[in-house]
């Protein structure tokens, strides 16, 4: 299957024929994500059969809220691995936007909203520094995120010495928690809007596909003329301001700010985003397989505690279906079509 | 070609054999019941089961469940609180009977508690309270006596004269806090020994290691090491020897096995016991006692014994039999 060849088109479309024809959006929705699509299926079948608690309306809201932070984490991720890259510094971002909201807010006497906002542009500004260090320094994305993922670890403990934030107001914990229409809370409306607005983009615009063609060969893409620099800043930046707002979403979520929060994050952001069907070495990937690579991570977690597995074990069954997933999904994409 | 039905159903077999694999570990065991008929299950959220001495505290609420005749369910946060909030979440989903709260996080967070109390589910804290929602009862050791103490027998030993050097738990946690406060009340009555040096090494055998070799660099005359939990003040032990081997006194507080071996055998010359067996099965008692309606203490603080490499016997009864 060719990832490189060019930039305009889907370029893990099925082939066509054969198959009863679906609505274009919805063959679009499922596009390289079917096998992900499939285990989360398989799972909660599974999960709804041995333990009754599982399928509950309750319960399922809950997987849901608790994959916000994690799917915000993994959206930028996505992206960024596309184009080849990778971030390690999303945990430790995370944490520091988290603590500038609460340095802020209670040490400095901001009003909640614009110290929101300033932990989301500190956690860009991290992003933007990423992305220039893989552009203009050249160092590789490993590198520069790991670098910055020190920095960012160091920041969140200096601002205040190392002492956890806590006690938000009534309002702002209500955002991650007050149902709307019985099933959105806030927190969890932005994530959907966000995934929507990742997928549409990813897809359809050339801004998206030009990510895909960077992923494939760099060099290439720079010859067929996209700014391949402009958008890898771009990519790393978008992802430095998600992981500020998962920052923020966090604090609202612990009802506290604590410097050591999001402690390897980064590391399953990347699971969920492989899980999806991602391939490290860039060029492939797609926002819903990320979607279902997040939820599958997230009703493993809640499934295996809803059992009343032990954590040991749970940390072995994780593992192997981490290697599972990826195995079965690299067999998938070598058969030849 | 393979048809997408085949793998579809590769994959449902891969899951559904892990699944069922995870079930058969998590085996039901039926036991005590509550007034309503329902099997008690108790949900134990763990800190963080890499650090022994929460392990040990596991342990023992395992062994008390199974004697006790109820089913306990572990969940291991692993020293993250978002982890954990997401696992009383699903404890919460899979109807409870009571959870034990061990907080992760350097200030407790209130957040479980409150969510527990909204699904009408007890929760007993241990360890670590949330002042903004405590527990239906607090079970953790009497830090500021038990530091008081052992800091008294290290001034005794050195009779009121000292450099000390202070490797620090994780800042602001509340172990940390009480045990400053209780050496610190140890040392108001010694003005002869000096705090020349202190530093965190967030609770860590290998840092404290590390950050206690740069202070015999800077500070060569140390002669007490307090390392705020066992781990710390072995990582001080390796440090004396790889520096200069000369003869310090090495405290340590926590007494988990790894600590009481070394007090047995002299690599650190004391530690506080905390009896984390007793703490375990407290909780599970206290737990079923909130159940069946009947009323708890809101504090249960416990003392903790001071174990010195003079007390060879006591450390042998120890290691065999942890109180």
């Amino acid at each position: 299957m060719s990832t490189t060849s060019s930039a305009a088109k889907p370029v893990d479309a099925q082939p066509a024929g054969r198959r009863p024809k679906a609505p274009a959006w919805a063959t679009g929705l499922l596009t390289g994500s079917r096998g992900p699509a499939l285990g989360l299926l398989a799972m909660c079948v599974v999960f709804s059969v041995v333990t009754p608690y599982f399928l509950t309306q309750n319960n399922l809201l809950n997987i849901v809220d608790q994959a916000v932070i994690l799917g915000l984490l993994a959206l930028g991720m996505t992206a960024v691995i596309i184009t080849g890259g990778i971030d390690l510094s999303v945990g430790a971002v995370l944490a520091l936007a988290t603590m500038v909201l609460g340095w802020l807010s209670h040490d400095q006497g901001w009003p909640l909203l614009p110290s929101a906002l300033a932990a989301i542009v500190v956690a860009g500004i991290c992003g933007l520094a990423n992305g220039l260090g893989v552009t203009f320094t050249r160092l590789p994305p490993f590198i520069a995120t790991l670098a910055m993922m020190s920095i960012a670890r160091g920041l969140a403990n200096v601002i205040t010495d190392g002492q956890q934030i806590v006690g938000y107001p009534e309002w702002f914990d209500n955002l991650s928690t007050t149902r709307y229409l019985g099933v959105f809370t806030v927190v969890t409306f932005v994530l959907v809007v966000l995934y929507a607005a990742g997928w549409a983009y990813m897809r359809y615009r050339t801004g998206g596909r030009e990510l895909y063609a960077i992923g494939g060969s760099a060099e290439v893409a720079r010859l067929a003329g996209i700014s391949v620099r402009k958008r890898t800043v771009l990519v790393y930046t978008v992802t430095g301001v998600l992981v500020g707002l998962a920052g923020v979403f966090l604090a609202m979520r612990l009802d506290s700010s604590q410097p050591s929060a999001g402690t390897g994050y980064e590391l399953d952001a990347i699971a969920a985003v492989v899980i999806g069907g991602a391939s490290l070495s860039g060029g492939v990937g797609s926002v819903t397989g990320t979607l279902f690579g997040v939820l599958i991570i997230g009703v493993l977690h809640n499934g295996l505690n809803l059992l009343g597995v032990s954590p040991f074990v749970q940390q072995i069954v994780i593992g192997v279906v981490i290697a599972l997933a990826v195995m079965v999904d690299a067999l998938r994409r070598r058969d030849p079509r | 070609m393979k048809s997408p039905f085949r793998r579809m159903a590769t994959a449902a077999v891969a899951v559904l054999t892990l699944a069922l694999g995870a079930t058969a570990c998590g085996g039901e065991t039926a036991g005590t019941t509550t007034a309503d008929g329902k099997p008690v299950t108790i949900g134990l959220s763990v800190a963080n089961l890499q650090a022994d001495f929460f392990n040990q505290i596991k342990k023992s609420v395992e062994a008390e469940g199974k004697k006790q005749g109820v089913k306990v369910v572990v969940a291991d946060a692993r020293g993250d609180a978002a982890t954990q909030v997401n696992q009383i979440q699903d404890f919460i989903s899979r109807q409870v009977s009571a959870i034990i709260y061990i907080p992760a996080g350097a200030t407790a967070a209130g957040v479980p508690v409150k969510a527990a109390a909204r699904a009408n589910i007890p929760v007993i804290t241990v360890d670590r309270n949330p002042s903004d929602a405590p527990g239906k009862s607090f079970i953790a050791t009497d830090s500021v006596a038990a530091a008081k103490t052992l800091g008294e027998w290290a001034i005794e030993q050195k009779d009121g004269k000292g450099q000390l050097a202070v490797l620090q738990g994780q800042l602001g946690t509340t172990p940390q806090v009480d045990r400053q406060k209780g050496f610190g009340q140890a040392l108001a009555g010694a003005p002869g020994v000096k705090v020349v040096s202190q530093q965190s090494a967030d609770w860590a055998q290998d840092k404290a290691y590390s950050v206690a070799q740069d202070m015999l660099q800077a500070h060569p005359g140390i002669d007490i090491f307090w390392g705020q939990a066992d781990a710390m003040a072995l990582g001080a032990a390796q440090a004396v020897k790889s520096v200069d081997h000369k003869k310090r006194l090495i405290l340590g507080f926590d007494g988990d096995f790894a600590g009481i071996k070394a007090v047995r055998n002299g690599t650190i010359d004391a530690t506080m016991v905390q009896q984390t067996q007793k703490m375990g099965r407290l909780s599970v008692t206290t737990a079923l006692d909130v159940i069946n309606g009947k009323k708890v203490p809101a504090t249960q603080l416990q003392p903790a014994f001071l174990l010195t490499k003079n007390d060879t016997a006591k450390a042998d009864q120890y290691i065999k039999n942890h109180p």
